[in-house]
């Protein structure tokens, strides 16, 4: 059981509004194992991002049972989940979501600002030189480039030390060659820290230089694609 | 990298609107130190003008007795006269300490203020007068020689500002605009800060002569041995139908009250502007609030706790009350003399001392007073920021 990661029983997503219930999990049964490189893919509207919201702890189950390192997101209150994010998930989205008024540096400092008494992090500097961005330390998002933008947006959920990141379409907004170093620093990291990953993206190409492609479409998992190296 | 920082990286980041904001709260806090100091100023000026005239008891022709107080206070003429006999009458009343004989005069000179003209006053008063008033003392030159000498006595401004107009001191003569005496320059008095600093003094009966009143008194400055004696002291000059008697401490009492019901006027203006800072700090911190859905929302997704978002706001209001406080205090502080001039304008009488009594107790109620503003004018912003749902955030920027 140690051996997972992330375990979802019967886990099921309705969105309810006044008007009607869009029903975006239904029913999904998924094992990650601790140190793999998971992509998710699927049609627009398949589910990608409600999964990925519901084990980065930013949303709760309707029903059924989450595992998130031995936590259960259902049965933790809004303080919990917010120590869940903090220690142990990395998030990275499309928008890359910097805060334009910080530099690179302040920029993946900031989660350290808000993990309070959990001092296992690594240096924010370190960080920026291991995802090549030692000479960018000062520039502001709106003077870095798409790739460089990322690329501090990893180090920013790197800072404190997590063990799973989620990315939700981080090369949404990369060129081609962007994108492939994007996922081959997931690659490094996986391989090296044994970080844990969950990918979605749409990109079949990245998804296959992954250990597994998870296909969801309307809420379902159609299939469990193990690609073996 | 603290919370603090990344508030005010923000408020950085807005910097025109987070300036007027600043200066929306500096302003009310200017005010109403402005306002809470010249209520304490005030009073304290009118105290030391009334205590420094050393009469407790005036005693006037009939007529409206606080325009004739407010009128020696001011060291100003347009007076009634009374008769001379009249001092000579009671100067020899049981009640009375000190007693002293006045005559004020206003003369037009048409080279006062750079030449646009204006009033001087002449008071003719005798050696009593300085016995009556503990802080008059002369500061050069001497006493009149004779008590109808052609001699006078300047006020410590008026004084300087002959030295500096006409290169006059001591030993030499000066005239009167419109008549023909010249008068020597004996003495100069101290500074008493009081509006007598800019008064001509002339020997009593020299005063009668040249303004061609002779007999005749404007007003009578008397000290009872004991001030519980006053109405006793009144009931028996009551048969003497031209005079009244005026107390100080009653006009001064009647002074105050009017300048009560002016400031409670000027209260309502002080709260409409804390109250509009008020708003505006709320409005500028909220716009920010909304404009940053999306980094709350980030900032959430990566760990920031409802409390943390709470506190980042919070202290965005309270870096705009305080920079609003210090700025205020520091307008107040110099602003201050305008303030005075203003209300020299519009008071129905101002003292002779500073108006404005703003004192560190002052400056530091004013502070605390508006950063418990801003504490709670940020309770609200801050709440809205704390709640919201990082992933609605998330999807809205998707
Ligand atoms: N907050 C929400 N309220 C209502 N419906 C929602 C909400 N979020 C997602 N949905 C719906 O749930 C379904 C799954 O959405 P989700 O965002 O997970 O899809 P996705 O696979 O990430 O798609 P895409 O590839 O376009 O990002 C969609 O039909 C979507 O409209
Ligand atoms: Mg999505």
């Amino acid at each position: 059981m140690k051996d997972f990661a992330i375990r979802a029983n019967k886990l099921k997503k309705i969105y309810s509004s006044e008007f009607e219930k869009i029903v975006a999990l239904k029913e999904i049964d998924v094992e990650i194992k601790k140190g793999e490189f998971v992509t998710i893919m699927g049609p627009s509207g398949a589910g990608k991002t409600t999964f990925l919201n519901l084990v980065g702890c930013l949303d709760r189950p309707t029903s059924g049972k989450l595992d998130i390192l031995g936590c259960d997101p259902a049965k933790s209150n809004e303080e919990k989940l917010c120590r869940i994010r903090i220690e142990k998930i990395g998030f990275v989205f499309e928008d890359f979501f910097l805060i334009s008024s910080l530099n690179s540096l302040e920029n993946v400092q900031l989660p350290l600002i808000f993990a309070r008494n959990f001092k296992n992090n690594t240096n924010p500097e370190t960080l920026l030189k291991r995802v090549g961005l030692d000479h960018r330390l000062t520039h502001f998002p709106n003077e870095l480039s798409g790739g460089e933008l990322q690329r501090v947006a990893v180090a920013r959920a790197l800072v404190n030390n997590p063990q799973i990141l989620l990315a939700d379409e981080p090369t949404g907004n990369l060129d081609t060659k962007n994108a492939q170093g994007l996922f081959d620093l997931f690659r490094e990291l996986n391989r090296e820290e044994g970080l844990t990953i969950v990918v979605a993206t749409h990109n079949i190409r990245l998804g296959h230089s992954t250990d597994r492609i998870i296909h969801l479409n309307d809420g379902k998992i159609e299939q469990d694609e193990r690609l073996v190296k | 990298m603290k919370f603090f920082v990344l508030a005010y990286k923000n408020l950085k980041r807005r910097k025109s609107r987070s300036f007027l904001t600043i200066g929306g709260v500096a302003v009310a806090v200017a005010v109403l130190v402005c306002l809470l100091g010249f209520n304490a100023g005030y009073q304290e000026a009118l105290t030391s003008d009334v205590d420094k005239m050393g009469y407790q008891v005036l005693v006037t022709a009939k007529g409206c007795p606080y325009e004739a107080a407010t009128r020696v206070l001011k060291g100003e003429a347009g007076l009634k006269f009374i008769d001379e006999d009249i001092y000579k009458q009671i100067i020899s009343d049981p009640d009375i300490d000190k007693i002293t004989p006045l005559l004020v005069q206003l003369v037009y000179d048409p080279e006062k203020s750079d030449g646009k003209g204006g009033f001087d006053s002449y008071s003719g008063i005798e050696r009593s007068y300085m016995e009556l008033k503990p802080n008059v003392k002369l500061k050069s030159g001497e006493w009149f020689s004779s008590d109808d000498a052609d001699e006078v006595i300047l006020g410590y401004d008026k004084a300087e500002s002959i030295q500096k107009k006409l290169q006059k001191t001591v030993g030499d003569k000066i005239s009167i605009p419109g008549e023909d005496t010249n008068l020597v320059i004996v003495g100069i008095f101290e500074k008493t800060a009081s509006l007598e600093d800019g008064d001509f003094f002339l020997p009593l009966k020299t005063a009668q002569r040249i303004f061609e009143i002779e007999g005749k008194l404007t007003s009578i400055g008397i000290k009872l041995k004991q001030i519980d004696r006053l109405q006793a002291f009144e009931e028996r000059l009551y048969p003497i139908a031209s005079i009244q008697v005026i107390s100080m401490s009653q006009v001064k009492g009647t002074i105050l009250n009017l300048v009560n019901s002016a400031k409670i006027l000027i209260m309502s203006v002080a709260f409409i502007a804390i109250f509009v800072a008020i708003i505006g700090v709320i409005n500028t911190i909220l716009m920010s609030v909304f404009e940053r859905t999306q980094e709350i929302g980030i900032m959430k997704a990566i760990g920031a706790s409802k409390l943390d978002i709470f506190k980042l706001i919070w202290i965005e209001t309270l870096i705009i009350c305080t920079l609003g406080g210090i700025f205020g205090s520091i307008i107040a502080i110099f602003g201050g003399n305008f303030t005075e001039l203003l209300v020299r304008k519009v008071m129905p009488y101002a003292p002779g001392g500073r108006l404005l009594l703003i004192t560190p107790e002052l400056l530091l109620f004013s502070f605390f007073g508006v950063i418990i503003i801003g504490i709670i004018s940020g309770l609200y912003p801050a709440f809205r920021a704390a709640s919201m749902r990082p992933i609605e955030v998330i999807r809205s920027g998707e």
